[in-house]
């Protein structure tokens, strides 16, 4: 699958699939998208990145690091990290759920607020959905990755 | 919106789900520190411990209790957000699961694979936790399904657990068969969405109860409802979806098999009891089911005789096929797998008995019996598999072939399998004996002779069984195995613990009954159940017909 076509069409999709990934994420709470298809989007384009270029590009060719070509894939520190953005991701969007019952809400209640006079913007609304949002987007891309990098060195 | 109020009673329905989500969240987060994450796995198990204990006071058994407490989830009102409802059946059920998973937590932390795999158990067991927990405390037919799929993921994994190719393919099995039930399941909630406009179980039965004031024609409810019932039937294991029982309970550790056979299948006959009773028994449905192959027909007005005549064929075959498979096994958990088949039929036997019963005096018994016996598999079935694990990291074998002499060998494990045996065959004064005098006392009471014949078959075949494995594995010469094996003395006092659970449940047995009539009377109150959750004030916001955001 590395070949030049394979490696050209991945260097021009790999950014617009990041930014619709990125665009759905925002939308989430108000539209559709959210978290989960953000993070499916997002796993998408490092899948490509994986069919063009090979397992160990992400952390030789972009991280720079060294890589033993024989090891287990599970060991490799990208796979740790993917993993340890799942367990944070999970306890993002545990510990959001939980926010609101501090101030005496039931679990997972969400607000909003506006933000006036933002330049470029006029106006943001800031959700607090999008804590929540972010973690389950954690938890798919960690879970996805480990996956895919694990299942696709066997 | 209306306000919703946030006493103790209601934020207590939500209390399970929160510890266990919070422990699991903390195990993953601690994968790389053993002890601090069976610390903090045993803290999980001892908060949910104590907040089932208090939903069973404050919500259920105390003198002031409410007798039903509901939850909305992110304060959206019913129902349009989904609401958990704690009554006197999620209470009995979640006391239920609580009792064995305590002693499958603590087991675990003496039972354990090596390796990386380790890092990952505890978060799964609480998700496991988490998805039966949800399972029994979901007002919402949709939620249901997730808490089903939740569940399903975390034993998916665990089916797999030990990596060899009989385990993965145990595993592949199960998936398929149980995603093809999801998507049977996603068909049937799709269908009754689309005959009701609501998923709310409590705005479901007011709907059902009453389909003229609503414009709705709820014939097609009847078949959805048997779309549903055959998911529950999977993954309670009647026959005939028992096929993937033998290999799975094979394939996963004894201790999470323990939770298969005494949690997420009592999920599945809570779902049948639950939807069978508290939503579908007040539907108006004129049924006429000619069945001119065998003679009968099922008639009625509501879909409950149809729910029953299933349920008898289903229950039949199991105890029938689960008894005379597990007489021919030649391992423990061979053995134990085929009778989980079997006893599963004898807590259907009065599920069915209840959906046909003429007089709600003759349901409320046959659910009571229904319940007990379910109390008494969970317990007995649970120290068994547990009893397995046991031997298996003490021999490491748990094959008839290998085993023989461990009556003397290790004493009190052999008394505690010897009680949860005879809990099975229901000697007094265990809890068997009540499940299972209930159940006959059912039949007999519904007068059905037919029944009461195959409850003694199926009892003599239980007989058969458990004297066939205490032969084969207690007593006889003492193999080289068992010679050198090295028996774990915390392994075993958690039996001992579940032995002596078994003998006070059939003691003490009054409150045991109470208990259980509370929860078969909480699951006939329909109405009790509509007034808690109340979905009136939200479907009159603008005849939104239950288009939900």
């Amino acid at each position: 699958m590395t070949t030049v076509i394979m490696r050209t069409t991945a260097r021009a999709i790999v950014p617009i699939i990041l930014v619709v990934a990125i665009s759905l994420f925002f939308d989430g709470h108000n539209l559709p998208g959210g978290g989960f298809i953000g993070g499916v989007l997002t796993t998408t384009a490092f899948a490509i990145v994986y069919m063009g270029f090979g397992l160990d590009f992400l952390e030789r060719g972009i991280l720079g690091r060294d890589v033993d070509p024989g090891k287990e894939p599970s060991r490799d520190r990208v796979v740790l990290a993917y993993r340890r953005l799942f367990a944070y991701g999970f306890a993002l969007a545990v510990a959001s759920g939980l926010a609101p019952l501090l101030f005496g809400k039931p679990f997972l209640t969400q607000t909003f607020a506006m933000l006036e006079g933002v330049p470029i913007y006029d106006h943001l609304e800031v959700a607090s959905a999008l804590a929540f949002d972010f973690g389950v987007y954690c938890v798919v891309v960690g879970g996805l990755l480990t996956i895919l990098s694990v299942v696709g060195a066997e | 919106m209306t306000a919703m109020p946030v006493g103790t009673a209601s934020t207590l329905v939500i209390a399970p789900m929160l510890v266990v989500l919070v422990a699991a969240a903390g195990t993953l987060l601690l994968g790389r520190h053993p002890r601090a994450r069976t610390a903090v796995s045993l803290a999980g198990g001892a908060g949910y411990a104590i907040a089932v204990a208090a939903i069973d006071w404050y919500i259920v058994l105390a003198p002031d209790a409410p007798g039903i407490a509901t939850y909305q989830v992110g304060d959206l009102p019913a129902p349009f957000g989904i609401t958990l409802v704690a009554d006197g059946l999620s209470a009995f059920m979640l006391t239920m699961v609580a009792t064995l998973g305590i002693a499958s937590l603590v087991f675990s932390t003496r039972h354990l694979p090596d390796g990386e795999r380790r890092s990952y158990y505890f978060p799964l067991f609480h998700f496991l936790a988490l998805g039966v927990t949800g399972a029994f405390l979901t007002g919402d037919l949709f939620n249901l399904f997730v808490w089903f799929e939740v569940m399903l993921m975390a034993s998916y994994v665990f089916v797999a657990y030990s990596g060899g190719p009989q385990h993965t393919r145990a595993a592949f099995w199960y998936v398929s068969l149980n995603l093809l039930a999801s998507a049977v399941f996603l068909l049937g909630v799709g269908g009754i969405y689309a005959t009701t406009g609501t998923l709310n179980m409590a705005d479901l039965a007011q709907r059902l109860a009453n389909p003229a004031a609503y414009g709705l024609e709820p014939v097609p409810v009847v078949g959805l409802l048997g779309l549903l019932l055959s998911v529950f039937a999977i993954k309670a294991g009647l026959v005939p979806f028992q096929f993937w029982i033998p290999t799975a309970y094979r394939a996963a550790p004894p201790q999470i098999t323990a939770l298969l056979a005494g949690a997420t299948k009592k999920v599945g006959i809570y779902a049948i009891i639950r939807l069978s009773f508290t939503v579908f028994a007040g539907a108006e449905v004129a049924i006429d089911l000619p069945l001119p192959l065998v003679g009968v027909a099922i008639t009625g007005d509501s879909p409950l005789p149809f729910i029953g005549a299933a349920l008898f064929v289903m229950a039949a075959g199991s105890i029938l096929l689960g008894g005379i498979g597990a007489v021919g096994r030649d391992s423990m958990e061979g053995v134990f797998a085929y009778s989980s088949i079997g006893q599963v039929g004898f807590i259907a036997i009065p599920v069915a008995i209840a959906t046909t019963a003429a007089g709600p005096e003759l349901r409320r018994f046959a659910i009571i019996a229904a319940l007990v016996y379910a109390l008494n598999h969970t317990l007995a079935k649970g120290l068994l598999f547990l009893a397995v694990g046991t031997v298996r990291s003490a021999t490491g074998t748990s094959r008839f072939a290998d085993l023989g002499g461990l009556a003397k060998r290790s004493p009190p494990l052999a008394l505690a399998v010897f009680v949860g045996s005879l809990a099975l065959v229901g000697i007094p004064p265990l809890s068997g004996f009540f499940g299972k005098f209930l159940v006959f006392d059912a039949a007999a009471r519904a007068g059905s002779g037919p029944v009461l014949v195959l409850l003694l078959v199926g009892s003599l075949l239980t007989i058969a069984y458990a004297t066939r494995l205490w032969n084969r594995s207690f007593w006889g010469a003492r193999t080289d195995a068992v010679e050198a094996a090295t028996v774990d003395p915390v392994q075993v006092a958690i039996l001992v613990g579940l032995a002596v659970a078994i003998i006070a449940v059939g003691v003490g047995f009054e409150p045991v009954y109470e208990f259980a009539e509370t929860a078969a009377e909480a699951a006939l109150d329909t109405e009790g159940y509509v007034d808690a959750v109340d979905p009136q004030a939200a479907s009159d916001l603008g005849g939104l017909n239950g288009g939900g955001h």
